[in-house]
């Protein structure tokens, strides 16, 4: 039985934990370090280091078809867990357990170099995002059709609108599917995700991958993609199972 | 097999940051190259004309000092920056931040290579010396370049935290620039304050490329050439050991 179990698990995280030192928020020039640590030098140096833990002790896990939600308050962790799923930053304790390829988006507006024209800055983005794929030409045609950018795409990349420019990355990445698919607040303050084109093409997208990670503000959005979700707190879970018994202590903790 | 995807990652950024430089303004791309010229025509008439240093055949060895100066700090004040101005593009998805640095650096590397190919030549060609060493020219690049590549990282991921590094690193070189081996031999240097160029990291990085360009001895070089990359590759240990630490806050506060 246990057996059945695992085949359709596609990720397990257990026990995870992020912390930051947390000196380095204050984010100072080397300049005022310069000044302070002349100023107050034993201080500086023997000043004890505080921790601050963005996640503390996440565990769940991803099944075939889990298009799990993730709702918190800014500064709950979320993308943080993103990015430790993505193998961006390294988590100090816990195990993130996976084979299945991890696509992550954190951002819909990005271009290259802003400089170059649409089409060309989609020749780059597809090379970083696809680094295994060998048809970067067929994913970047296609995407190039599918946006209708019309001439648009020979313009500099940097003339274009926020709209124009999530259209044109939305529709790149959105060619190639992939085992987990993980969604960070791309379609945060883009109303039109739900009603357009582009809207069906990334549903179908969600919907094609074997899981999809859903990080959004919108209570709606989360409704109408999710199976599941997690509430996170101050880095810990909150929550987690059924959407709508979690959007309601979601509410709660908010109020 | 990862590595080869990041390669041609580069490549692709590289061609893209040159064509987006002289997409902007034709002057730009004059300027990269002008301005070495330019630095080593003012400093070769005042040392050799105005201060009158009795070094045979100067403008090689000042070539030989000057070049892969101006690539070094260059490249390295041009790639400090680089993580942060790259922000968006590194926040938005996973890739390599390496690759973006590298392409930057490459950028730079091709500058150099025009350059350095525009002052040689004719110098070469009206000078009666031998040519037979710039053969090992390209082994000689190698410590330059890798050691370039670990310093511009370093920095680039500091630069993140401590945002006025650029300015601290442009303070710090116009120092280095005259506790560097450049315009005048190290046999010029008292022997009490040798410490102060051999505690200098750059100078071990640019001697295999002036032992090359005018020393014309391929004993010297193979000395100078192991010294630089064992400093190239402490550059790169240093680069290494900076992401690890840091990579998490680096993606917390870019």
């Amino acid at each position: 039985m246990s057996s059945t179990e695992s085949s359709d698990s596609l990720l397990k995280v257990k026990n995870l934990k992020v912390f930051f030192e947390l000196e380095h928020y204050e984010n100072k020039g080397l300049r005022e370090i310069f000044i302070s640590s002349l100023g107050h030098p034993l201080q500086y140096f023997f000043k004890t280091k505080e921790l601050f833990y963005a996640l503390n002790d996440v565990s769940f896990e991803l099944q075939k078809g889990s298009r799990l939600g993730v709702l918190g308050v800014n500064g709950s962790g979320k993308t943080t867990l993103c990015r430790c799923l993505a193998g961006m930053m390294t988590p100090q304790f816990g195990e993130i357990d996976t084979k299945a390829e991890i696509r992550a988006i954190f951002d819909s507006g990005t271009g290259v170099m802003p400089e170059l024209t649409g089409r060309e800055n989609a020749y780059l983005l597809a090379r970083l995002f696809f680094p295994k794929s060998n048809d970067i030409e067929t994913i970047v045609n296609e995407s190039i059709e599918f946006s209708e950018l019309g001439h648009f795409i020979d313009v500099p990349f940097k003339k274009y609108s926020k709209g124009m420019q999530s259209r044109l990355m939305l529709s790149l990445i959105s060619s190639k599917t992939t085992d987990i698919l993980i969604l960070d607040e791309v379609f945060d303050g883009a109303d039109m995700f739900f009603k357009t084109k582009l809207a069906s093409r990334m549903m179908k997208f969600i919907e094609s991958a074997g899981a999809t990670i859903f990080v959004s503000h919108s209570i709606e959005q989360i409704r109408e993609v999710c199976n599941q979700l997690l509430v996170l707190n101050q880095g810990k879970v909150h929550f987690y199972g059924d959407i709508e018994e979690g959007i309601k202590s979601y509410i709660n903790l908010k109020s | 097999m990862y590595f080869r995807e990041e390669l041609l990652q580069t490549r692709d950024l590289t061609v893209a940051s040159i064509k987006s430089r002289y997409r902007k303004t034709w002057a730009g791309f004059i300027w990269v190259l002008l301005n070495p010229l330019m630095m080593f025509g003012v400093q070769s008439l005042v040392f050799r004309k105005f201060l009158k240093l009795d070094i045979p055949d100067y403008f090689l060895f000042l070539l030989g000092g000057l070049l892969p100066w101006i690539f070094l700090t260059t490249t390295v004040q041009m790639g400090t920056p680089a993580f942060v101005s790259h922000s968006l593009l590194l926040r938005s998805f996973k890739i390599n931040p390496m690759v973006v640095l590298s392409a930057q650096v490459l950028d730079g590397f091709i500058n150099f290579v025009a350059s350095f190919i525009l002052i040689l030549l004719p110098l070469y060609l009206f000078s009666d010396r031998s040519m037979v060493s710039l053969v090992l020219l390209p082994m000689a690049i190698v410590p330059l370049l890798i050691g370039t590549l670990g310093m511009t990282i370093t920095l680039s991921i500091l630069n993140v935290f401590y945002r006025d590094l650029n300015f601290v690193m442009g303070f710090l070189f116009n120092l280095l620039f005259f506790l560097t081996p450049i315009f005048y031999p190290k046999e010029y240097v008292p022997p009490q304050y040798e410490w102060l160029i051999h505690l200098n990291p750059i100078n071990y990085l640019i001697d295999p490329f002036r032992s090359v360009v005018y020393d014309n001895s391929f004993e010297l070089f193979f000395f100078y050439f192991l010294k630089s990359m064992l400093v190239a590759l402490g550059f790169v240990l240093l680069a290494y050991f900076t992401w690890k630490r840091r990579r998490n806050e680096f993606y917390r506060i870019l």
